[in-house]
């Protein structure tokens, strides 16, 4: 256990440092000049040479990298170049309202679509199952910015009844959970169909079922219990791509989350920014998939952890 | 056998269908315990989400709140690097110079009472009686030498690129001090409304995020990550208190957001409002649109780095172009009027500004301009920078058809803020033939306008520091003439000379002079928007 | 699994099941949900692809034809069907021209993303060991990186063109197809026949690329339209977000994110092409499912 603990705790922390280095190669090889974007169009060629001296940016990209690295282990992630602060702090401080919102819809997605799933399970192949199914295929193929924008127009402009942007009262979190939850349910309510499905149709809820076992203990205890682990990893997995920022959901209600740090960060070409983001990010998520591997013996004690191989 | 585990732990992509390998098993007790501890598996996760770092929400405005919407990230409180305009208000709330451009665009005293050229490299300033911070503690002279010093120092500040030279501080009595520099500064009291003052002590050479300044307004917290500032009404400001207790800015870069946010009553006040904001704006009920001229000249500037073979590097072609843009319909379907074409180099807005002609759309006339100076098959590369003036994109596809209809095929290449637009503008990335670009005046003067773009030396031009390669040395000569003579009669006169000088050059194919447009509830009253689009806070009343 | 798949042909013996009763049956009903999804699917499809197609034989005016007095007429005023955009354009061509290169975009990405799933899928699930490791490790890695972003950055990187987009939105999916191959390979590596085809020697890429891809290809295929679906919605956002081809080339996400500054005035502009885009994805996805279940349930009968 505490071998496989280690082992999956380097292999994310090796993912997280080959993210960060890549995205640290990549954001200096991309054309654009934080220089330009720091001292703005006027700056003369003396004074962008200054402010890329300031930054250490004159140096060679290895130099760079390597002095980045030595921050790195002292926690430093360098000043953000736009706000003159810290990184990691700015990112720090955005980091929760993306957090909220990741799992204000996390919740609703999970409230709704399992219940709905296990409702079209139970209805396979039946006309409202169809119309439910179809349903869930649109609920994917929106686009969320356009569902957003959708959403916005009619309730916020139309009919205020929930305010258009940012995070001022709690409705302020209606319209981005639903816009975000929207794709969740559909994507999830169908995978929760597909594994119900296949344990309503096995053998042994057959024998439970002759047994007289009741057809909730059937359904809550038993299908569900077999389906808890792939519901679960859906649910996690979603959830940690969040924290990843939601970028365009962000972006449409002027969330003050990471996804629209960093597009802006992008734009303004601020390394230091960047990388603070990027690393936080991806710790996050690592973190929280080794949170849903570390739950697997808890919903499935066939599953050691750690003995695989032996299997 | 294959190993349980590792397939387990690929990650489930839930949009593609995956058998997983759970295989089906029977057994009451662990079914039920199994679903207990999917419960408290679940609980286990979100809980950590949900408790370790969520935040609330960041709170409604009380009655008693103006809530201000900008569109760009408040990130100084002292502008020592860059100036965009909607952070002058706030600034000027918190933190004041000697002086400020007033409503006639001319310096105003502000911390100074007196503020005069005594010499021809001599300004004498007296500080104003009693002024004190929010703190308390008296503004001092050495206040105004360390402000001047920390601006200087400032990698790449754009307030330094506008002082020819930084004057130096010379102390007279307790409050008087003179202004001596090498050569002279005849608008000196213009440019010392861009140096905010701050208690020597707390000042550096960075933005102030935050500290004790002067004004009517202090900062009572602020989040730099969300892009949030509260202020509180100053006690202690040294004239008349401000009318509103509590001021709340915050940051919504997207437009859309900006406009919905103040009809549904969020915010108070949005600045610096587009085109099309204003029109979707107009009319509605509990809307207040407010106009003023800008300082601000939007420009299609030719390249002139071109060789001398080049169609451009011919004036009848530039001009011939220019004749081939519809100005007035650019002006009045895709600006919807919120723009002025220009009728002259600079805005007519600016101290010292010269009419020296007009833009005439008559493309027959373009096309008869092209065909005498013997330019056919004419391709044009059009480049400019997302958000560099309002309706930039829609302004852009316009000129492409326009420029078509003279059979002038015209390409469209767009940069995203933060790409290497630079490079391109001085020529080390691509080659291009004209450019979407604006320039501003923050002094209010012309001659400020002049030098930034049409002062081009051949110095300056080896490390490409000219305005597009604008190089036009008897034009110069005109300009520097201009700026360092301390007669204001004659003064003028060579500025006119210098603009009709430019004009005859023809350096862009359209230019415009955009109004500042911010639009406030009608619950906001006594807010009156000048020129540098900017409004003293401490003038709004809230109605009740 | 099901018991229903071995009904007896009733016309041969005399059985208490009617017709009714089999017109009722689980199988019955299955075949005419996969068939109407089918049915639907290419309803919605060639409702958008058809007119995409036509876009340059249909009477329409020009997609970048401006004409500044007939800024945003609303829909059906003055012969524009869709209206016209900020600039007097018609919208519905615009549309139309615009889902030719999202379009584009999206078929090239899902060939490239395909063609990299499938080879790098199958290597990594019929010799395990090492390949197997680095696919897998960058299987995963893929999933902690902020995606989004990436696709950005590279996209900045490399200049908005659509070779750049296409393979940009390839790198996105490829994990997808590597996934399902892979899984699909270690299944088949174990039947007989490969262990036939080994015994007679034949050499290890022969088995691969003549026998193992060819049985997979079918089912690995089936995701395709999947793949195409979320192409056209990556792309559309990359175009939202400002990383889409130079203008004045219209794509649907453009068109959206220039339409989106009127929204309050002009819903027309960000609701019509947003339709087009729900109503494409939402035909491809249907198909897709139902060729899906059809398969499932020929496999189940074999």
């Amino acid at each position: 256990m505490t071998t496989y603990l280690i082992k999956r705790l380097g292999q994310g922390l090796l993912t997280v440092f080959l993210t960060v280095s890549t995205v640290f190669i990549l954001i200096r090889l991309a054309p654009g000049d934080p220089a330009v974007a720091y001292a703005g169009p006027l700056a003369t060629t003396e004074q962008l040479a200054k402010v890329r001296q300031q930054f250490g940016l004159d140096l060679p990209v290895l130099e760079q990298y390597w002095i980045f690295l030595q921050q790195l282990f002292t926690g430093n992630l360098g000043t953000s170049y736009s706000f003159q602060a810290p990184a990691l702090q700015v990112v720090l401080e955005r980091m929760p309202y993306t957090l909220t919102l990741a799992t204000s819809a996390i919740l609703v997605a999970a409230i709704v679509s399992i219940p709905l799933g296990v409702w079209m399970a139970k209805r396979t192949d039946t006309g409202k199952e169809l119309g439910a199914n179809i349903l869930t295929i649109a609920g994917q193929s929106m686009p969320d910015f356009w569902t957003g924008i959708m959403l916005l127009t009619a309730f916020a402009v139309l009919i205020p009844v929930f305010p258009a942007s940012g995070f001022a009262t709690w409705g302020g979190l209606v319209l981005p959970t639903i816009t975000i939850a929207i794709l969740q349910v559909a994507l999830i309510s169908r995978m929760v169909r597909r594994e119900m499905a296949s344990n309503f149709a096995a053998p042994y809820l057959t024998v439970a079922r002759s047994r007289g076992v009741s057809e909730r203990t059937l359904t809550w205890r038993y299908a569900m219990g077999n389906s808890a682990i792939p519901v679960f990893t859906a649910l996690g997995t979603r959830f940690a791509a969040m924290l990843n920022g939601v970028v365009v959901v962000e972006v449409v209600f002027a969330w003050p989350g990471v996804g629209s740090l960093i597009v802006r960060a992008l734009e303004t070409r601020d390394y230091p920014l960047i990388q603070a983001t990027v690393l936080v990010t991806a710790l996050l998520a690592v973190l929280v998939q080794l949170l849903i591997d570390l739950a697997y013996p808890l919903l499935d004690p066939r599953v050691r952890l750690g003995k695989a191989g032996s299997a | 056998m294959r190993p349980l585990l590792p397939d387990l732990l690929i990650r489930y992509e839930p949009s593609i269908e995956r058998s997983m390998m759970t295989a089906p098993f029977a057994g009451h007790e662990i079914s039920r315990r199994s679903l207990l501890q999917f419960g408290a598996a679940a609980g286990f996760l979100l809980g950590t989400g949900a408790l370790t770092g969520c935040a609330g929400p960041t709170g409604l405005p009380g009655a008693d709140t103006l809530t201000l919407a900008l569109n760009r990230s408040l990130v100084s409180l002292d502008n020592k690097l860059n100036q965009f305009d909607a952070a002058v208000t706030v600034q000027r709330a918190v933190r004041q110079a000697l002086t400020a451009i007033g409503p006639e665009i001319k310096p105003v005293p502000v911390l100074a009472d007196r503020f005069e050229m005594t010499g021809d490299t001599q300004w004498t300033v007296r500080l104003r009686e009693g002024i004190r911070y929010s703190d308390g503690s008296p503004v001092t002279i050495e206040d105004v030498s360390t402000a001047l010093k920390m601006y200087r120092q400032v990698q790449g500040s754009f307030v330094a690129g506008f002082f020819p030279e930084f004057p130096t501080v010379v102390p007279v009595d307790g409050r008087t001090f003179t202004l001596e520099s090498e050569k002279p500064i005849p608008i000196l009291d213009a440019l010392m409304s861009m140096i905010l003052i701050t208690p020597a002590a707390q000042n550096k050479p960075e933005e102030l995020q935050t500290g004790v300044g002067t004004g009517p307004y202090v900062v009572k917290k602020f989040n730099r990550g969300a892009g949030t500032y509260s202020l509180q009404r100053n006690p202690n400001y040294w004239g008349e208190p401000a009318a509103i207790e509590n001021v709340e800015v915050r940051f919504l870069p997207e437009e859309s957001s900006r406009v919905i946010a103040l009809r549904s009553g969020e915010v108070d006040v949005i600045d610096t409002i587009t085109p099309d904001s204003r029109e979707q704006l107009a009319g509605l009920p509990g809307v207040v649109l407010k106009e003023a001229s800008s300082l601000r000249l939007n420009q299609i500037f030719y390249n002139f780095r071109k060789p001398a073979g080049h169609p451009l590097s011919d004036v009848r072609v530039r001009q011939a172009l220019s004749h081939a843009v519809n100005g007035e319909a650019l002006v009045k379907d895709v600006m919807v009027d919120s723009v002025t074409q220009a009728e002259g180099v600079t805005p007519s807005s600016l101290f010292g500004y010269t009419r020296t002609g007009s833009y005439v759309y008559n493309p027959a006339k373009a096309k008869q301009m092209l065909k005498e100076a013997g330019v056919t098959d004419l391709k044009l590369k059009i480049i400019w920078e997302t958000g560099e003036f309002p309706s930039d994109t829609s302004v852009m596809e316009a000129l492409v058809e326009m420029f078509g209809d003279i059979g002038v095929a015209a390409e469209l290449q767009q940069f995203e803020p933060g790409g290497n637009i630079l490079a391109w503008r001085q020529g080390k990335a691509g080659d291009w033939d004209l450019l979407g670009n604006g320039f501003p005046s923050p002094t209010g003067l012309a001659i400020t306008m002049l030098q930034g773009m049409y002062a081009g030396t051949a110095e300056k031009e080896k490390t490409r520091d000219t305005y597009q390669g604008y190089v036009v040395p008897s034009v110069t000569a005109k300009i520097t003439a201009a700026s360092s003579e301390v007669d204001p009669v004659r003064r003028e006169k060579l500025l006119a000379e210098a603009q009709q000088a430019v004009w005859d050059t023809w350096p862009c194919a359209w230019a415009f002079v955009p109004k500042s447009v911010l639009a406030h509830t009608d619950r906001v009253q006594g807010l009156t928007l000048s020129a540098n689009n900017s409004y003293p806070l401490a003038d709004v009343r809230l109605e009740s | 699994m099901s018991t229903t798949n071995t009904l007896p042909p009733a016309a041969l013996r005399p059985s208490a099941v009617t017709p009714r009763d089999i017109a009722r049956s689980a199988a019955v009903r299955r075949e005419r949900a996969a068939k109407l999804k089918l049915w639907i699917g290419a309803a919605c499809t060639l409702l958008v692809v058809l007119p995409i197609a036509l876009a340059q034989v249909l009477p329409l005016a020009d997609a970048n034809a401006q004409d500044l007095s007939q800024r945003r007429l609303a829909p059906l005023v003055a012969g524009h069907l869709f209206g016209t955009d900020q600039l007097g354009r018609d919208l519905l061509s615009r549309v139309l021209h615009g889902g030719q290169v999202s379009l584009t975009i999206g078929l090239l990405a899902v060939l490239v993303s395909g063609a990299i799933g499938i080879i790098l899928g199958a290597a990594a699930g019929f010799y395990g060991k090492w390949i197997d490791t680095i696919v897998s490790r960058l299987l995963e890695a893929q999933m902690s990186l902020p995606l989004l972003m990436m696709l950005l950055l590279v996209v900045a990187l490399f200049g908005p063109s659509i070779p750049v987009i296409t393979f940009v939105i390839a790198i996105a999916q490829w994990p997808e197809v590597a996934r399902l191959t892979r899984s699909l390979v270690l299944v088949e590596r174990e039947k007989p026949y490969v262990a036939a085809a080994r015994v007679l020697g034949l050499h290890r890429i022969n088995i691969l690329l003549r026998h193992v891809i060819p049985n997979v290809f079918k089912q690995a295929s089936l995701v395709v339209l999947l793949l195409l679906a979320q192409a056209v919605l990556l792309e559309s956002a990359l175009s939202f977000l400002g990383a889409g081809p130079q203008r004045p080339f219209a794509t649907w996400g453009r068109i959206i994110s220039d339409g989106q500054d009127y929204i309050t005035t002009s819903w027309w502009m960000v609701t019509l092409p947003g339709l087009f885009i729900v109503l494409l994805v939402i035909g491809v996805n249907l198909l897709g499912d139902g060729l899906r279940d059809r398969s499932r349930r020929k496999k189940k009968e074999a």
